[in-house]
């Protein structure tokens, strides 16, 4: 919305947006034509007008006759334009819908493959209006302002150059006389856009510190503090109304200048007219004729004001989604992938570095970065990642499971680097499970089934019983059938991170990546999700990022990172008896969790 | 003006039958245009102007073709004196028309941006009045829209009014002066209004039809972006992408489709919009020429008469757009309405009673449940001696948050008393809630509360460290453009936030379950040498965290189980000792 908005990259906007959806300008000039023909119907009463005058009602000399001819000729012309017409206005429609639904597709594709940093919490809303709003501003463009621009454009050109045929010094009077208000509209035009600009920032802000007046309320009012925000969001509301209220005013010298114009110029085109008189081959009838034209000439000016914003609004949604399109996308497709082996797979790091930093447009310190790891973990090992918060073990969780491609290095499972496995088959080896699972609004045997399409009833109760977690479903009221809610709301915290790790047996696969929750469960609750956990990764290679010091302890081997580098790794035992950072965090963690 | 709706609220709209709707919008309109009537009235005086004008604008043109151009071209003579007042005429009359409009429409914006801006203050004075009970029956983004997107639906009908009153005046005063001009023609003129109007909101209930579908559809979409996009870790680890996008792809392709049947029932429309007026203009001027035969109109009067119904088709056209918006106002005033119907309930941090001298807190007889059947809390009773530390634990669902929110006077019980020292309670809430402004604004919350007294609570709270990592410090903003801090500073914000209030009772709930083991030793000691003379009561499930406290109140199936400290009800409670292990049990692996 910031960029300065130039004809130049307009243009190159537009042109973008035609390669990307092509349905958009697909025929383009066919409905041009068409919308030309169609405006025909607009200078048919002017030329009428002109033709009855001069031909028909000369005084003394009224030829019925005549008039009714040159009015069915008319009436004709009417009836074959406005087919035109419909005919533009439908296609331009057709086109429009079409080329949307193929951007917003390509969108919803770019934007589920593009890596998980380009998807952090404050950016998901904006990825959510780009094939929202930002479309729909276009739908809107296009379901009016486009078809302002073409009608009313081919209008005033077809209007010009009947004029132009009429009489070619009184069509460059009316040119002349109405150029000044080209420069005057491109001033207000400027000023339009801007007004509106700040009119849409300030709603965003109105609405922004009200939802937060809102969803604060209970915070406010455990504090009695209501009353400084309440006076923020009152000054917010007056000055979106001013904000609004000054584009409006600035709309309404806009939208009349044409109709100014218009009787400028009509009185110009009469008195050069009468001026030059009968002699310069003038009639009566091309007079009158060219003061109806020269409304109609003018007339599209009043509805360009109006579609304006709404043109600029477009542009800069377009911009927007083509600026997503732009955005890389994560870990990119491999090519000749190479099929895995059938036996447990083992991972191997070589020299892996990582930094966030190569993203142009993410500055985001707290990410870490990886520098220099080399690490091999044997098949079926359980492996605890251990480390403060920023010392890279989500990071290098989500490179092993290739939700992001080390900036230096290369990583393999089963000996075949992570590049060259199709995503398909790596996602059915290795699966992660996230610290906060996601689960759609849908019934607990959907979520699972989310895995695993194509697996049966009785392979879900296979998993169940895996996992023990018979009582638990036994206990739901409607067993898997059970709705979970919007983001599994229905479900307590515990109760989401068994059907993600169901979920995960499901697919069965080699490779278990585990981010393990930190949200405070019931002590109960606690006890079977360690059961679950404990079953779901028996004879898997386990990558576990460990927030309770008990899973390291149960682990086969313990990774501590510190500030992106490995700084201890060894057994439970091993890297206590080591007596360095790892033995400190243990001891203060027992201590946290003692009962005495 | 625009065609397709944008706001994409109310989709209710469409199930309000007609006529009881026009009775409403009127209704609707008295009430709302009462709040500003003399910047509406300046709008419908312009309206008039332009209206006025509008119509008087064929004079001018009449003038200039019977008067100068048929003289000229026709007897062959210059009238200068024709040509100058025709040429005053036209201009006068189309500046005056312009000065119109210019009124009409800023003080139309006026009239409406005002008015929203009356109404959501309205709401937002009723709604923040409203205590925590009312909110939590409620959506946020419902009540969100209730103060942004409805006051803006309701006032959208006010936009439009002076525009068509002016073209109600244009059509009397153009049919009286058509009527005038020639009374055959005037006939056929007159009649095609109605004949248009008709058409025209035939038109647009039609294709609102459509548009209802197509903005069903798209709320459909916008649901089904937010879940996939959230879900995006479990579509990648899943490798679902090409799954999601075409679950998506259907939904758009729905939307794709209700949109193109409004596109040709549009397209269609527009023709024949375009087609219909002027095959009647071709009629008008065959019929005309007749007139003119028989000497009854002059040609400057026929073209003038020509001109003028030109002129009122464009308000034709549009006029059912124009009452395309009455829908949406009317259900967006419903819902606005609804909201400010309901009466203010009590405040219940107004039944909270002060407390007795040397008591914290005191609860007798205590009765709360938010499920039918089990109570909550049932007959519950507590008292805590002013300055203690207590833990209250118990397993999840037990009620020890609500009991928390019940001191606080954010909800009342349903039966029993509860009361307070005196200055009342300071609560911590689970889920720290942080407003986008300045952490200084975060921490104090607008009230004027000493430096000294915020760096003191910046050090119990041991925010100090990562505040000055922040180039901005306590001034740096948050939110969506500002820094974004992690669960567990964002926990000591909101507990420097309850030190700072200094209040005589501070609750905490749960509030250091995010912070890890060290930090949360560290803060629990630094309230307890901080706190001294508060009553601090905290809802904890560390055993570390429990055992800092003076007293463990444990409670189970809505009553207090047991009481005393940590060490006592291990020995004492074997239920106590049960849900402690339970959280231990993990350990005994090793």
């Amino acid at each position: 919305m910031n960029e300065p908005i130039g004809r130049f990259t307009t243009a190159k906007t537009l042109n973008r947006g035609f390669s990307v959806a092509p349905a958009l300008s697909k025929g383009i000039g066919v409905t041009f034509i068409l919308a030309v023909i169609g405006s025909l119907a607009r200078v048919v009463v002017p030329i009428l007008i002109q033709q009855t005058i001069d031909k028909g009602l000369q005084p003394g000399d009224i030829r019925i006759a005549f008039i009714v001819q040159m009015a069915s000729i008319a009436a004709v012309s009417v009836i074959v334009a406005s087919l035109a017409l419909r005919q533009a206005v439908y296609r331009l429609g057709i086109g429009a819908e079409n080329g949307l639904y193929t951007m917003r597709v390509k969108l919803f594709e770019h934007i589920h493959r593009l890596s998980l940093a380009d998807h952090n919490g404050e950016r998901r809303g904006a990825l959510v209006s780009r094939v929202t709003s930002d479309i729909e501003t276009l739908t809107m463009f296009f379901s009016w302002g486009a078809l302002v621009w073409l009608l009313d454009g081919s209008l005033m050109f077809v209007v010009a150059c009947v004029m132009l045929s009429y009489d070619w010094v009184l069509a460059l009077v009316a040119f002349a006389v109405s150029a000044p208000l080209f420069i005057v509209l491109q001033n207000l035009q400027r000023r339009l856009v801007l007004a509106y600009k700040i009119a849409r920032e300030s709603n965003a802000e109105l609405l922004g510190t009200v939802s937060e007046l809102i969803s604060g309320t209970e915070t406010l009012r455990a504090y009695q503090a209501h009353q400084p925000i309440v006076l923020k969001s009152k000054r917010a509301v007056r000055k979106r109304a001013d904000a609004q209220i000054r584009a409006g005013v600035i709309g309404a010298f806009l939208f009349p200048s044409g109709e100014v114009f218009a009787v400028f110029t009509i009185v110009a085109i009469v008195c050069v007219g009468v001026l030059r008189g009968v002699d310069s081959g003038l009639t009566a009838g091309s007079m009158v004729g060219f003061l109806f034209l020269t409304y109609r000439f003018l007339e599209p000016i009043s509805e360009f004001t109006e579609v304006v914003d709404q043109t600029q609004t477009a542009v800069a949604g377009l911009r927007r989604v083509l600026g997503i399109l732009d955005m890389p996308i994560g870990p990119p497709p491999t090519k000749n992938p190479i099929a895995l082996p059938k036996e447990p797979l083992g991972i191997e790091l070589h020299e892996v570095s990582f930094s966030y930093s190569s993203r142009l447009d993410v500055q985001d310190d707290d990410l870490p970065v990886l520098r220099n790891i080399s690490l091999s973990i044997p098949p079926r090992q359980h492996v605890a990642l251990v480390g403060a918060s920023g010392s890279g073990k989500t990071t290098l969780a989500r490179l092993i499971a290739r939700l992001a491609d080390p900036t230096l290095g290369s990583i393999s499972l089963g000996g075949v680097n992570l590049k060259r496995i199709a995503n398909d088959e790596l996602r059915r080896r290795l699966v992660v499970v996230p610290q906060e699972p996601f689960l759609f609004a849908d019934t607990i045997a959907q979520n699972l089934l989310f895995a695993s399409p194509d697996a049966t009833n009785e392979d879900l109760n296979v998993v169940i019983s895996q996992l023990e977690l018979e009582d638990w479903v036994g206990s739901l009221n409607m067993g898997l059938q059970t709705m979970v809610g919007q983001r599994g709301a229905f479900l307590s915290a515990g109760e989401r991170q068994l059907v993600a790790l169901a979920r995960a047996a499901l697919s069965n696969p080699d490779v278990l990546i585990l981010d393990e929750a930190t949200s405070a469960v019931d002590a109960i609750a606690e006890v079977r999700l360690a059961k679950a956990l404990r079953a779901l990764s028996e004879g898997r290679t386990t990558i576990s990022i460990a927030h309770r010091l008990s899973t390291a302890a149960r682990a086969d081997r313990v990774i501590v990172l510190e500030h992106g580098l490995i700084s201890e790794d060894g057994s439970h035992f091993a890297l206590l008896a080591n007596n360095r950072e790892y033995a400190k965090i243990y001891a203060q963690w027992l201590t946290a969790t003692s009962a005495n | 003006m625009k065609l397709v709706d944008e706001t994409a609220v109310t989709l209710d709209s469409a199930r309000i039958d007609a006529k009881g709707r026009l009775k409403e919008a009127v209704d609707l309109v008295n009430k709302i245009v009462r709040y500003h009537p003399r910047l509406f009235f300046t709008a419908v005086s312009g309206a008039a102007l332009f209206a006025i004008c509008t119509v008087a604008s064929s004079i001018g043109l009449r003038w200039m073709i019977d008067r100068v151009i048929l003289v000229r071209f026709e007897q062959g003579q210059l009238d200068t004196t024709a040509l100058i007042a025709g040429s005053v005429i036209v201009i006068g009359i189309g500046l005056l028309r312009a000065f119109g409009v210019v009124i009409r429409r800023s003080f139309a914006g006026k009239t409406e941006w005002r008015t929203a801006e009356t109404l959501t203050d309205k709401v937002l004075d009723h709604v923040v009045a409203q205590p925590a009970k009312w909110h939590r029956a409620r959506m946020t983004g419902d009540v969100v829209a209730r103060c942004g997107v409805d006051a803006d639906a309701t006032v959208a009908i006010l936009a439009p009014l002076p525009y068509s009153s002016s073209v109600l005046v244009m059509m009397v005063v153009a049919a009286g002066w058509m009527l005038y001009v020639d009374v055959p023609l005037g006939i056929i003129a007159v009649l095609v209004f109605p004949i248009l109007l008709a058409l025209n909101i035939g038109y647009q209930r039609r294709i609102d039809r459509f548009y209802n579908v197509a903005q069903q559809e798209l709320g459909a979409l916008s649901e089904a972006v937010h879940e996939s996009f959230d879900g995006v870790m479990v579509v990648k680890s899943f490798g679902a992408e090409e799954r999601e996008t075409a679950r998506l792809a259907s939904i758009t392709a729905r939307l794709r489709d209700a949109r193109i049947d409004a596109v040709g029932v549009r397209s269609v429309f527009e023709a024949m919009l375009d087609a219909i007026p002027t095959l009647i203009n071709i009629a008008l001027i065959v019929l005309g020429a007749y007139r003119v035969r028989s000497g009854q109109m002059s040609v400057g009067e026929l073209s003038s008469f020509i001109y003028l119904f030109t002129l009122l088709m464009f308000p034709l056209r549009i006029i059912g757009y124009l009452f395309s918006e009455i829908p949406h106002s009317v259900a967006g005033w419903r819902r606005i309405s609804e909201l400010l119907n309901e009466p203010i309930l009590q405040d219940p941090a107004q039944k909270l009673q002060p407390a007795t001298h040397g008591v914290g807190v005191e609860i007798s007889n205590l009765t709360y449940g938010h499920t039918q059947g089990a109570e909550l809390l049932r007959n519950f009773s507590m008292k805590i001696h002013a300055g203690r530390t207590v833990a209250l634990v118990g397993a999840t669902g037990c009620g020890k948050t609500t009991l928390l929110h019940l001191i606080a006077g954010l909800i009342e019980p349903d039966s029993g008393t509860i009361s307070v020292q005196e200055g009342g309670a300071a609560l911590v809430f689970q889920e720290a809630f942080l407003f986008a402004d300045t952490l200084r604004y975060n921490i104090d919350l607008g009230a004027d509360i000493s430096t000294a007294k915020i760096d003191a609570a910046i050090d119990v709270a041991q925010c100090r460290e990562f505040i000055e990592d922040l180039d901005l410090g306590l001034d740096t903003s948050m939110g969506e453009r500002g820094t974004s801090l992690s669960g567990g500073q964002r926990q000591r914000i909101a507990l420097a936030r309850a030190i700072a209030h200094a209040r005589p009772v501070l609750l905490l709930d749960d509030t250091t379950s995010a912070l890890d083991p060290t930090t949360e030793a560290q803060v629990v000691d630094n309230l307890r040498k901080f706190a001294v003379g508060q009553t601090v009561l905290i809802v904890a499930s560390r055993p570390s965290t429990i055992a800092l406290a003076d007293e463990v109140v444990f409670i189970a199936d809505g009553q207090i189980s047991d009481r005393g400290t940590h060490e006592t009800l291990l020995i004492q409670s074997a239920k106590y000792r049960e849900l402690i292990q339970a959280f231990e049990h993990d350990r005994e692996v090793v």
